[in-house]
């Protein structure tokens, strides 16, 4: 599992107000090349496509410039309101500094990579130097 | 005369533990965590793993195989689980088993034109505006084209959601869209909390259903509505004969042919003989606290529509 370590980041400020855009730079997925330059190909043609027919509201900054695997995104703001512990069902807390999500009470924490909160309890990060008091279940 | 008959006793209680676990044995599910890879009979973990290694594998083609199979017609069959959806604007959507987007995509066109349709109305309805009110109208199309309506995307498989948001940045939607990586069978989302629970040929893959439907009910808000596109069960004899026939021979050769991988769509197509039909995934919708639960069979029963209602 991909430790949240490796993808230390300063997450942007997120300035999403009301309805606007926010004008998030493009994310750096990591990934096979390979599949991105097929893929790439074809996003090519219909990104162009989808540019033109998205003049009332402008989506992505630009879709085909793209940086290399960079640090991770930050989460959106919108996702934290459904987010809760699949283990105890109880609200998390956003970690800025490690891009992560913590359960305060069972001393865990769950990896933000890409923008992707992963929510198996099996890559959850212990926080506390001991395990927690619930051990992480199998689902 | 007690002393002989004891031991006699502890022989005979004996063999009738062994009888008794030879039965559970046979009688499966009950007693130990075994169930079925396709065909195969794993236990429940090496099962998750299987499924996972599958979707691992098939991320990347997914699309290209799923047209080639269906020979295109699954996209039918998603726009018709949209359409019977019916969302209006505003609602919130949670895409389970979601992976690369196909539903959550649809739904955000059908809201956006929905929005759209209802906009338009306004104005028309409105014939003595002033001009500051209409460009104020127009603004609010352009500032909010979905009316706050969101979808979440849930699924298990890393690569799945990666090929998810590659297309979703491709074809330009980024509003009202978040992805999660989460368990079917055990949901990071709190109570009643979305409109819509959907599940399109993902269910098949969850190995305890129940838990993904108990979780399906408990997300649900009061009112809220779960749907289930999945392959299911031909009545009709010639037509399950034909159907077999083309699900054995050809689909793993094409999954061989396209996607260099004869396994994984060996196992499509075992794991959809293997799951239950209609009737008996009626009754487990049912069973989780669904009522007025219904299906509907698209192309006699090759794939059915399940929906349920939290009340």
């Amino acid at each position: 599992m991909v430790r949240a370590a490796e993808q230390r980041a300063a997450p942007e400020p997120q300035r999403g107000g009301g309805g606007a855009q926010p004008g998030t730079a493009p994310p750096g997925t990591g990934g096979g090349a390979a599949a991105r330059g097929g893929a790439m190909l074809r996003g090519c043609g219909r990104g162009a496509a989808a540019a033109l027919r998205g003049a009332a509201g402008s989506r992505r900054a630009s879709g085909q410039e793209r940086q290399g695997p960079g640090p991770g995104r930050p989460l959106e703001p919108s996702l934290l309101r459904f987010l809760v512990c699949p283990l105890s069902k109880r609200p998390l807390r956003y970690e800025e500094s490690t891009n992560e999500l913590v359960n305060e009470e069972l001393g865990i924490a769950y990896p933000i990579i890409d923008g992707i909160p992963n929510m198996i309890p099996e890559a959850a990060r212990t926080t506390r130097k001991r395990p927690p008091a619930e051990g992480s279940e199998q689902p | 005369m007690a002393a002989g008959l004891r031991p006699g006793r502890a022989l005979l209680s004996r063999r009738r533990g062994a009888l008794c676990a030879l039965l559970r044995a046979a009688r499966g599910l009950a007693a130990r965590p075994e169930t079925h890879f396709g065909f195969q009979n794993v236990t429940e973990a090496e099962r998750r793993e299987k499924i996972y290694q599958v979707f691992e594998n098939v991320a990347e083609k997914y699309d290209v195989m799923n047209d080639s199979m269906s020979l295109g017609i699954h996209r039918v069959w998603k726009d018709i689980l949209v359409h019977k959806m019916n969302p209006s604007p505003g609602t919130l959507l949670v895409d389970v088993a979601g992976g690369t987007g196909d539903i959550a995509f649809r739904f955000l066109n059908y809201v956006r034109s929905v929005r759209e349709r209802q906009l338009q109305q306004k104005l028309r309805n409105h014939q003595n505006l002033s001009w500051q009110e209409i460009s104020k109208s127009y603004q609010e199309e352009k500032s909010n084209p979905l009316g706050d309506s969101q979808v979440v995307v849930c699924d298990i498989n890393k690569e799945m959601l990666k090929a998810g948001m590659q297309k979703a940045q491709h074809l330009g939607y980024s509003e009202g869209l978040s992805w999660v990586l989460g368990n079917a069978e055990e949901l990071p989302f709190d109570d009643d909390k979305f409109d819509v629970y959907t599940i399109a040929f993902g269910i098949r893959n969850v190995t305890r259903i129940d838990l993904a439907l108990q979780e399906a009910y408990r997300v649900l808000k009061p009112g809220g509505r779960f749907l289930c596109l999945e392959f299911s069960h031909v009545s009709n004899p010639l037509l399950s004969r034909l159907y077999d026939l083309y699900s054995f021979q050809v689909i793993p050769v094409l999954g061989e042919v396209i996607a260099g991988d004869w396994k994984s769509y060996q196992y499509l197509v075992e794991s959809i003989r293997r799951f239950p039909p209609q009737e008996e995934l009626k009754a487990m919708i049912e069973d989780a606290g669904f009522l007025k639960v219904d299906y509907q069979n698209l192309n006699s029963g090759i794939v059915a529509i399940h929906s349920g209602f939290k009340l």
